[in-house]
């Protein structure tokens, strides 16, 4: 089947944002999604944009059974390793489940490899559920090492109440 | 001591910042991985399109370090994007100099983070820190951290440049 691969537009959001809700479903966390295409559209197409983003798109005649051409999408944003310099971070890829196995997710990795290869990143890194074993294999046959595994790494947060505590004991100046 | 300053990182400070990240790359047992140099540090935290931003604390030279520092802390963060709930503040790398701790430097830069990450519209900071660092686990703990690869189940991968150049030659 014949897709394209392209940078998103802002007109696009409302579509990414249809798609971060399946994939947030499918994480089993749909609860969690408090924002909009509003949102993403103020946010990814400013002046300095806070992620970029590429969707991928089949032609009218592939269109999904519910009626869509825009069938996957990564989000991604640089982060700064002080070891090595600028990485890319893959905060979401997602291909709906009937478009998958042709080649779209592969695809949109490879992209943004490319785009982060363009920007002079030195890695690309993305995490994943540790019960996610379709994507833990997708990306271990990439090439991905798992840093929670081998040096222990973990993720916290802090946010909500936490945050606002600590931000309102913050020194003045 | 009591007398220390926090402030935003000057280009002037990029030595201080390479050393003090080889210091706490030396404390998490990977001084090795450390390849960037203070060229680079300064381009991407001080030019057009910075990759990140710095706070650094500072003591008065009468309260330097045994070899000499006043800038004995830094906290280097940048934005980061999460789609459920939009900005986030993410903390790369967070340093007290080892004779500088159980002064309250590292609880003011924390705060001092979480002021910034509210005042820009974050709804959340993130951070990584390897399970082994107890210490800083229960620092952060305490201060109300949620450990997210332990109740939600996220695992950090990397993939490294060449397996990325593999990927964009497909």
């Amino acid at each position: 089947m014949k897709f394209k691969i392209r940078t998103a537009k802002q007109e696009d959001c409302k579509e990414i944002s249809r798609m971060i809700m399946d994939l947030a479903v499918y994480e089993k966390m749909p609860e969690q999604v408090k924002i909009s295409h509003r949102e993403l559209e103020r946010d990814g197409f400013c002046h300095n944009p806070f992620f970029e983003c590429l969707v991928a798109e089949v032609p009218e005649e592939h269109k999904s059974s519910q009626g869509h051409t825009t069938v996957g999408y990564a989000l991604y944003f640089y982060t700064y390793s002080t070891w090595k310099g600028p990485s890319v971070f893959i905060e979401d890829l997602y291909v709906m489940p009937e478009y998958r196995g042709k080649g779209i997710g592969s695809g949109l990795m490879a992209k943004v490899a490319q785009v982060g290869k363009e920007k002079k990143c030195v890695r690309l890194q993305l995490s994943v559920l540790d019960w996610n074993t379709p994507s833990l294999d997708f990306y271990v046959r990439k090439g991905a090492q798992d840093l929670t595994a081998s040096e222990g790494w973990h993720a916290l947060r802090f946010d909500g109440e936490a945050l606002d505590k600590l931000a309102a004991e913050a020194p003045k100046d | 001591m009591a007398n220390f300053m926090l402030r935003k990182a000057e280009p002037n400070d990029v030595s201080d910042i390479l050393r003090m990240i080889k210091e706490l790359a030396k404390y998490e047992e990977m001084e090795e991985q450390v390849v960037l140099t203070e060229k680079e540090l300064l381009e991407d935290g001080f030019g057009d399109h910075p990759f990140y931003h710095c706070f650094v604390a500072e003591v008065p030279k009468e309260k330097q370090s045994t070899d000499g520092f006043t800038v004995v802390a830094f906290a280097m963060y940048y934005f980061t994007y999460d789609p459920w709930i939009g900005k986030l503040l993410y903390l790369e790398d967070f340093y007290v100099m080892e004779e500088f701790r159980g002064f309250g430097m590292g609880s003011d830069i924390l705060k001092l983070l979480s002021e910034t990450a509210v005042k820009t519209r974050c709804s959340s900071m993130h951070f990584i820190v390897a399970e082994n660092n107890r210490q800083s686990i229960e620092f952060y703990k305490r201060r109300g951290a949620c450990d997210l690869s332990h109740e939600e189940g996220w695992r950090l991968f990397a993939i490294d440049k060449e397996d990325l150049k593999k990927m964009t030659t497909i």
